[in-house]
C-alpha cells in the first residue's frame, strides 16, 4: 500500500528536510564582534548569552510541535528549558520538502534533532575540555553548562565561539531513555504564555508596516469568474482603494479588513458570473452516482482468496450500505496570507502546512524562482490539512502583485472558508460479510465509491496508487478473514479536494467498526471477543508495503476496553460501543464510547481510549490530541457539507455544527507504555470516536445508524 | 468623518472611522490590538469576545458608535503579564492547542468569574454556548475554570 505519507514527503531530503552534519560557519553577532554565534546545523544557534534558538521544522498547528520537537534538541544537549528561544524554519536550501501532515511530524524528526543536540553537546564539551586541558570524557553537560572535574562550570553562551571553531563530530552518541529528564515528561505547551496574554501572532495577526487589506470577490461555485462588474460603489466605501482583477476572481483593495469586507458586499451586488461547468452540481445527483459506482468496476486494493466464491457459498450473507458526507475543516482562523512585493522577489507570510510548496507555487504564479520568493511561516489558527493547500497563499501573491506597492494582506471571512475549502468528499460504501454454517465469517468485501482526494492533489492526474490512498483504512483491516476484497470505485466530481484531519480513514474506518459490530450481532458474538478473535495471536501483518503490529492493537483495544468497564452493568436507555484500528500501521488506537439515547435525544457521557504511540515524547501534549482528535471526530456525527447549483449550502458555524463545550464528553486517555520509536497521535484518534458512538447507539437503542451525519430523524 | 473616544485597557483612543464599523476591527486593524481574533464575524465563535464594562461580548457585534464612551478590555489589557487568574490556570491546565480561539475563552471565563464566583457547571455549558475551539480543547477550559473559580476579583 502506497500511503498519503508517501504523496506528502518530497523527493531526496528526509522528511523533516534535513541537513545534518552540515558545519555552518560561526557568524559574529552585529554589533558584537567579539562573541560569534555557535551553529552547528540548521536546528539550532548557540548565543554567546546562553539562550539557544531552536528551529522547528513543522509547523505548528495546535498539535505542540513547538514543544515536542525543541524538547529532543533540549534533552540531547541539556539545555535550561526557560532559556531557549523557538523559531518556525523557513524553505530554503537548509529545509527542503517541509510538510506538517500524515501524523509525522515527531516521527520524521525525532532521530535528526536528537543527533543534532547531542552533535553540539560534544562540541560544547570539547570545547570546554580544551580550555580546562582535560579529556572531554571528564566532562558532562547540565542545563545549559559544561560540568568539569571538580565541578568547574563554563555555560554554552560562553563556549559558543570556541565550540564553533571544532569539527563536527559524525556520530554522536544519543542518550538512553533512562537518562532522559525532559523527554518523556509532562511539559506545557511552549507558546502558552503568548497564547494567553494574546501576544502570539497568527498568521493573521501580522501587521507590516504600510500594510493594506484585501478580500477577495469569488464566485460561489469553485471554478466560476466574474463577467461584468461596475466598482462604483464600492470605490465609494470609504478606505477602499482599488478593485482589481485576480485570477480567483475580484480583489478589494482597503485600507483595513472591514472596508475590504464592505467594498466587496456593494461589488457582489453589480457583478454577474460566469458559473464555468460545476454549475448544476448536486448532492442528490453525486450520490446516486455513486450508488451506480457500488456495483460497478472498480480499482482493487487489496485482494486475499476468491471473496466472489466465497460469498457464494456462504450460508448467509450480510449487506449494508454505510454513507459520509462532504466535509470542511472549519479552522477557527480563517485563511490569509499577506505577501509584499519587492524590488526582485517578494516575501510572504503565511500560516501554511507546506511552505515549500506554498513558495514554489507563488513564486511560480509570478514569474519568480522560487528562492527569490521568501517564506515566513506564522503560527496556525488550526490546519487539520487545510493549510497543506497553497490555493490561498498563491492568490495573496497575485492579489499583492495585482496591487503594486507595499504588503497586501488577503483575508478570507468565514464564508468565504467554507465556499472555497478543499473538502474531505462524499463515500458510499457497500460493505458484504459471508458467513459460513457454523456462523464464522468467510468472506469480507468493502466497496468504496466516491471523489478520489489524491486526484485532487496531483492536480487532477489519476495516481497509480490511487486506489490504496482512497482505501487506507479498509485495506488495512487488522482481522484475519479467510477472503478478502477492498476496492474503490472513483466518481469524479467538481469540488477540490485536500486532506482533512484523519483522512479516507475516518470514512473507512467508520464503515468497517460499524459493519463488524453488525456482524458480531448477527453472530450473537460480544464485539469486543470477536474482534480479539479475529485478531487471534498474528503478529506483524503486511498490508502491501506496510505493515502493522497486530500485538500492539489487541492490546490497545484490551486496555481500553478494560478501563471503560466493557461488560458492566448500565444504567437503562445507556450503552457502549467500541472501534480500534493500527493508524498507517504506526499508532496503535482503541476507543469505547458511553452513550445514552433517551426520547431521540443522543447523549455521548465518555470515551476511553488507550494509545500505543511508541515513546510518548511529551505526554501532556499526547493527551491533548487524544482529546481533540476525538473531539474532531465527534462533530463529524453532526456536520456536513452539502451542494446545490454548485455551491455548498452551509456557509458557516451556524449550519455546520462543530462541537461546543456542552457535549463535548469525559475523555479518559491510556497510554500503553511503549520503547518503540514514536509515531504520531494528530490523527490516529479521530476516525474511531465515530463507530465507537454509533456502536454504543445500537448497544443502548437497538438503532443501527449507517448514514452520517445524524439528523432528527436518526433515531426514529 | 465621524471622530469617537474610545477607551480601550485603561486608555482613551480617538478613533476616526465609520460609526458601523465593528469594534472587532477598529481592534485589530485601527489600534493594531490582534489578540482579539476574527473567526466568524457572524456573533457564532466567540472568538472575537472582549469586555464592554465589564460583560463579555462579541465585538464583532458591536458597532465602534455603541462601544464608544463604554470601557474596553481586551486580552491585552487583562493583566499586565499573564497575572491574571484565568490566564494562570490556563496555563496550569495547559488549555491551548492552536490557541486561536483561546483569547476570546478567556475574557468569557474571566467575565463569568467575576460575575459567578463558582460557577456550576450548567453555568460554564451556557456562558461558552456561543464559543467554538476546533481543536478540542473543552475538557481543560471546563478545569482552567474552576480551578480559577474564587479567585477573580
Ligand atoms: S468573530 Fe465574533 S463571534 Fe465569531
Ligand atoms: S485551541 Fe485551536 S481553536 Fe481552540
Amino acid at each position: 500500500m502506497t500511503s498519503r505519507r508517501d504523496f506528502l514527503k518530497v523527493s531526496g531530503a528526509a522528511g523533516a528536510g534535513l541537513v545534518l552534519g552540515l558545519h555552518l560557519e560561526a557568524k559574529p553577532r552585529p554589533g558584537a564582534a567579539a562573541k560569534a554565534e555557535f551553529r552547528p546545523n540548521a536546528y539550532l544557534t548557540v548565543k554567546p548569552d546562553g539562550t539557544v534558538r531552536i528551529t522547528v521544522p513543522k509547523t505548528e498547528m495546535g498539535q505542540g510541535v513547538r514543544t515536542a520537537l525543541p524538547l529532543a534538541v533540549a534533552e540531547e544537549m541539556d539545555l535550561d528549558w526557560s532559556k531557549i528561544e523557538v523559531v518556525n524554519a523557513q524553505p530554503g536550501p537548509e529545509f527542503k520538502g517541509m510538510q506538517t501532515g500524515g501524523s509525522t511530524s515527531v516521527s520524521s524528526t525525532w532521530t535528526p534533532l536528537r543527533k543534532a543536540g547531542a552533535t553540539a553537546r560534544e562540541m560544547l564539551k570539547a570545547a570546554a575540555a580544551a580550555q580546562w586541558k582535560v579529556g572531554a570524557d571528564q566532562c558532562r553537560t547540565e542545563k545549559g553548562f559544561v560540568v568539569g572535574p571538580g565541578g568547574k562550570k563554563l555555560g554554552f553562551g560562553d563556549l559558543a565561539e570556541a565550540a564553533a571553531k571544532l569539527p563536527v563530530p559524525k556520530d554522536p552518541a544519543l542518550k538512553k531513555p533512562a537518562d532522559y529528564h525532559l523527554l518523556g515528561k509532562r511539559t506545557p505547551r511552549f507558546d502558552g504564555p503568548a497564547i494567553v496574554t494574546g501576544k502570539a501572532i497568527f498568521g493573521l495577526d501580522v501587521r507590516r508596516p504600510g500594510q493594506r487589506f484585501a478580500a477577495v470577490l469569488r464566485c460561489e461555485v469553485p471554478g466560476g469568474q466574474p463577467k461584468t462588474w461596475d466598482d462604483t460603489r464600492a470605490k465609494a466605501v470609504r478606505g477602499v482603494k482599488a478593485v482589481l482583477k485576480v485570477p480567483t476572481g475580484l480583489a478589494v483593495i482597503a485600507d483595513n479588513t472591514w472596508a475590504a469586507f464592505k467594498g466587496r458586499e456593494a461589488l457582489a451586488l453589480t457583478t454577474t458570473w460566469d458559473e464555468g461547468p460545476a454549475k448544476d452540481f448536486n448532492s442528490g445527483a453525486l450520490e446516486e452516482k455513486m450508488r451506480a459506482a457500488l456495483t460497478g468496476p472498480a480499482d482493487e486494493a487489496r485482494r486475499e482468496g476468491d471473496v466472489d466464491k466465497a460469498l457464494a457459498a456462504a450460508a448467509k450473507v450480510l449487506e449494508a450500505e454505510y454513507a459520509f458526507p462532504y466535509q470542511a475543516h472549519a479552522t477557527v482562523e480563517p485563511m490569509n496570507t499577506v505577501v509584499q512585493m519587492q524590488a526582485e522577489g517578494a516575501e510572504m507570510w503565511t500560516g501554511s502546512q507546506s511552505p515549500n510548496r506554498a513558495q514554489e507555487r507563488a513564486a511560480a504564479a509570478l514569474g519568480l524562482k522560487p528562492e527569490q520568493m521568501k517564506v515566513n511561516v506564522a503560527l496556525i489558527g488550526g490546519g487539520f490539512g487545510r493549510r497543506l493547500g497553497t490555493d490561498f497563499s498563491t492568490e495573496a501573491a497575485q492579489v499583492a502583485k495585482a496591487a503594486g506597492g507595499g504588503p497586501v494582506q488577503v483575508v478570507w471571512d468565514r464564508e468565504d472558508d467554507f465556499r472555497h475549502d478543499l473538502y474531505q468528499p462524499a463515500t458510499l460504501h457497500r460493505m458484504r460479510a459471508g458467513l459460513d454454517t457454523s456462523g464464522a465469517i468467510s468472506a469480507w468485501a468493502h466497496r468504496i465509491a466516491g471523489p478520489a482526494v489524491l486526484r485532487s492533489w496531483m492536480e487532477g492526474q489519476k495516481s497509480p496508487a490511487q486506489a490504496s490512498v482512497e482505501a487506507n483504512g479498509a485495506l488495512d483491516i487488522p482481522y484475519a478473514l479467510p477472503a478478502l476484497r477492498v476496492d474503490f470505485a472513483e466518481v469524479e466530481a467538481p469540488p477540490p479536494l485536500g486532506w482533512w484531519r484523519g483522512i479516507e480513514i475516518v470514512p473507512n474506518v467508520f464503515a468497517r467498526e460499524c459493519f463488524l459490530d453488525e456482524v458480531a450481532h448477527a453472530q450473537g458474538k460480544d464485539p469486543l471477543q470477536l474482534r480479539l478473535d479475529l485478531m487471534g495471536d498474528r503478529g506483524v501483518v503486511k498490508f502491501g508495503r506496510e505493515e502493522a503490529d497486530i500485538r500492539r492493537l489487541k492490546k490497545v483495544l484490551q486496555v481500553a476496553a478494560e478501563k471503560a468497564g466493557w461488560g458492566r452493568k448500565l444504567p437503562v436507555g445507556h450503552g457502549l460501543g467500541l472501534a480500534c484500528h493500527a493508524y498507517d500501521g504506526r499508532t496503535y488506537a482503541a476507543e469505547v464510547a458511553e452513550v445514552s439515547v433517551e426520547k431521540g435525544q443522543l447523549r455521548i457521557h465518555k470515551v476511553t481510549c488507550a494509545v500505543d504511540c511508541g515513546f510518548a515524547v511529551n505526554p501532556a501534549g499526547l493527551e491533548a490530541q487524544v482529546e481533540g482528535g476525538i473531539a474532531f471526530g465527534l462533530s463529524a456525527l453532526f456536520s456536513q457539507i452539502t451542494w446545490e447549483k454548485g455551491r455548498t449550502v452551509q456557509t458557516g458555524f451556524h449550519d455546520f455544527p462543530v462541537l461546543r463545550l456542552a457535549d463535548m464528553p469525559a475523555i479518559e486517555t491510556h497510554v500503553v507504555p511503549s520503547s518503540e520509536a514514536p509515531s504520531g497521535m494528530g490523527e490516529p484518534p479521530v476516525p474511531l470516536a465515530i463507530p465507537a458512538v454509533l456502536n454504543a447507539v445500537f448497544a443502548a437503542a437497538g438503532k443501527r445508524i449507517r448514514r452520517l451525519p445524524l439528523g432528527l430523524d436518526s433515531f426514529k | 468623518m465621524p471622530s469617537y473616544q474610545l477607551t480601550v485597557n485603561g486608555r482613551v483612543r480617538p478613533v476616526d472611522a465609520e460609526a458601523d464599523t465593528p469594534l472587532l476591527w477598529i481592534l485589530r486593524d485601527t489600534l493594531g490590538l490582534t489578540g482579539t481574533k476574527f473567526g466568524c464575524g457572524q456573533g457564532v465563535c466567540g472568538s472575537c469576545t472582549v469586555h464592554l464594562d465589564g460583560q463579555a461580548v462579541k465585538s464583532c457585534q458591536r458597532s465602534l458608535k455603541e462601544a464608544a464612551g463604554h470601557a474596553v478590555i481586551t486580552v491585552e489589557g487583562l493583566s499586565k503579564d499573564g497575572s491574571h487568574p484565568v490566564q494562570k490556570a490556563w496555563i496550569a491546565e495547559d488549555v491551548a492547542q492552536c490557541g486561536y480561539c483561546q483569547p476570546g475563552m478567556i475574557m468569557t471565563a474571566a467575565a463569568l468569574l467575576k460575575r459567578n464566583a463558582h460557577p456550576t457547571d450548567g453555568d460554564i455549558e451556557e456562558a461558552f454556548a456561543d464559543h467554538v475551539c476546533r481543536c478540542g480543547t473543552y475538557p481543560r477550559i471546563r478545569k482552567a475554570v474552576k480551578r480559577a473559580a474564587g479567585s477573580v476579583k
